[in-house]
């Protein structure tokens, strides 16, 4: 990756430009940008770089800022250990 | 960087009880109720990881552990946010490496 | 079993607590820092009086407050799922779960990043984070600090890193892209401050705000603006200026600055490295939302609020029974009128609860009336609009569900 690169997405080191070339390949939701370039599947959730990925769609598309469902949040929202997943008391 | 020991507004900083901990294997002073983000940077560390794929230095960012960037490993538990969590004396912390190896995930849908 | 747990011990949540348990109900408070107060760590500034709001203050008198209530409030917990089963809420949190009949979500704000190339060097933190190593970890953030991104959470903080002796050598603009939008723009950037002026004097002394309301004189301003910036208490503020380039090996050493014309366009062979060796990221407040999308609540875009918004009602109701929302979660706004939101989402809890007939529908009442009280006298003010997006959640509310005080379920 170039040091001239614009990172969208902390976590994954995903830059702006590869979630562009997503969405010219038919992304067209969070979530599908997400599973084609894991922008936004790292440890943050998308805390980061969600609303970002967010805007850079809107302007590839079109899409209202309203119309980007931003429901890609998923449980567990931070991280925590497969022991406290479990119901297994917290190791 | 030092600490801030006074303060025009908020004022002297109470007297607490210096401690020491481990980051990668060295020694660092630190006071009670620091954070662990806190001390090293007072101590002047600002890398508390490099990126598991490229390798890439990283250190705080949001410092109220929404971004997860400060993540360390902490007497051998992962990913704890240096940002939340009060170093203790004798804590042993480690910065995150770059993973040998590390394979871009097959992408996935 | 507590009867309300409430995520997030700042303002908003606090307050909610102190309210529930002022008429009796239980409540347990969670947070992921290791001391209650959320934003209001931190924040340092002086009011139209004279007098200095000290969040660590205002955080301590209502952590006093939830000790006299016995209010069991639990430090360095992080909630990761919220759920209902046919009748309570499951609060999962890695401390383990736990249940109750009513629960407020009060997990506040988050800052919006501005991506700059060179921004995962560390040295790079957003605005929010030198503001609480400085204020309450008590450790400079650095030597000589550049600010990207001019708006009002900006100014704050660079005031209190400026009380705390900390060099702020700059203000530039981040560059004008779809994804910093408005904030790449001079023009709307000198139109967002010049809606809070209080907060930048200096500009309004050398412009009038009258004059700069009128946006052909905000552009002939522009042209003139001067090179090197507006001071602010001591630091340039540089709207014809953008950071292209955080640089440095394995930490900040400085930002490419290049200069911008009236509307944010680069020009060429313009550029220039300021050495710092600490970067702030300002771009800016969102509602931090996330607990309340995993636990199926709806939400509504409302962009003078921040965005996407979970559907509340006057009384901080969810239309998910027994959830309720306070503070910034709600719509971005300053500690002040999230304890008062926080006091409305308690009153109205209590009022579910039944544990009190008599006076609460005056009191819920008059709690509601508080929060516009406080919103028309608060110093700082995020977004202009606020009031109109108030309104806009008010009217879908009682579009959808009826007015304020039917049952939902």
């Amino acid at each position: 990756m170039n040091d001239k690169d614009l990172l969208v997405c902390r976590c994954e080191e995903i830059s702006d430009e590869e979630i562009r070339e997503a969405i010219r390949q038919g992304a067209r939701t969070i979530t599908g940008i997400k599973r084609r370039t894991r922008a936004g599947m790292g440890l943050c959730q998308g805390r980061t770089c969600q609303r970002l990925v967010a805007r850079i769609l809107a302007e590839e598309t079109g899409m209202k800022p309203e119309d980007i469902d931003p429901g890609t949040d998923r449980p567990p929202v931070k991280p925590v250990s497969f022991g406290v997943l479990g119901g297994v008391a917290n190791d | 960087m030092t600490r801030l020991l006074d303060h025009p507004i908020l004022g002297k900083l109470p007297e607490r009880k210096a401690i020491s901990f481990q980051f990668d294997g060295k020694n660092y002073e630190a006071y009670e109720n620091e954070t662990i983000a806190a001390a090293l940077l007072a101590n002047g560390v600002r890398t508390l990881r490099l990126h598991e794929e490229s390798g890439k230095p990283r250190g705080i960012y949001c410092n109220i552990g929404h971004c997860m960037e400060c993540r360390v490993t902490v007497n051998g538990q992962p990913n704890v946010r240096a940002c939340l969590t009060i170093v203790q004396q004798g804590m042993v912390v480690e910065s995150g490496k770059q993973l040998p190896n590390a394979i871009k995930r097959m992408e996935e849908g | 079993m507590s009867d309300v747990i409430v995520i997030g011990a700042g303002p908003a949540g606090l307050a909610g607590a102190i309210a529930c348990a002022e008429f009796g109900l239980k409540v347990t408070v969670l947070d992921e820092f290791f001391r209650p107060g959320g934003r209001l760590l931190g924040q340092l500034y002086e009011e139209p009086s004279g007098n200095w709001w000290n969040g660590i203050k205002e955080a301590e008198r209502l952590q006093q407050k939830t000790k006299d209530l016995a209010i069991d409030v639990r430090c360095g917990v992080s909630v990761f799922n919220l759920e209902k089963d046919e009748l309570l809420w499951n609060v999962h949190t890695n401390a383990g779960s736990m249940k109750a009949s009513y629960v407020l979500v009060a997990t506040g704000s988050a800052e919006y990043p501005i991506p700059v190339p060179g921004w995962t060097l560390p040295g790079v933190m957003s605005i929010g984070a030198a503001q609480v190593m400085t204020n309450v970890h008590r450790v400079q953030v650095g030597k000589k600090g550049i600010i990207i991104g001019a708006n009002i959470l900006a100014f704050a903080i660079l005031t209190e890193l400026q009380l705390a002796g900390i060099q702020v050598d700059r203000i530039v603009l981040p560059e004008k892209s779809p994804i910093s939008q408005e904030a790449g723009e001079p023009e709307e950037v000198l139109k967002s401050l010049l809606s809070a002026a209080h907060l930048a004097p200096s500009l309004l002394l050398r412009f009038g705000s009258v004059f700069m309301k009128n946006g052909l004189l905000r552009k002939i301003a522009l042209n003139f603006y001067p090179k090197g910036g507006m001071k602010i208490s001591g630091t340039p503020l540089q709207l014809r200026k953008a950071a292209m380039e955080i640089v440095g090996k394995k930490q900040v050493e400085g930002v490419r600055v290049v200069d911008i014309t009236p509307n944010g366009a680069t020009v060429p062979g313009s550029d220039k490295i300021y050495e710092a060796d600490f970067v702030c990221i300002a771009g800016g407040l969102y509602p931090l939302t996330e607990i309340t999308a995993v636990a199926g609540c709806p939400f509504q875009f409302v962009p003078e609020l921040g965005g996407h918004i979970p559907v509340h009602s006057e009384w901080m109701e969810t239309p998910l029974q027994g959830l309720f929302v306070a503070g910034n979660i709600t719509g971005i706004e300053g500690g002040k009128i999230a304890m008062a939101q926080g006091t409305v989402a308690g009153l109205a809890i209590v009022k579910r609860s039944g544990k009190e007939a008599g006076s609460i529908d005056r009191l819920l009442q008059k709690s509601v009336d508080y929060v516009r009280d406080v919103r028309q006298h608060a110093p700082i003010q995020f977004n202009p609009g606020v009031d109109e997006g108030r309104q806009t959640m008010k009217e879908l509310w009682v579009s959808k569900y009826g007015k304020e005080g039917k049952v939902i379920s």
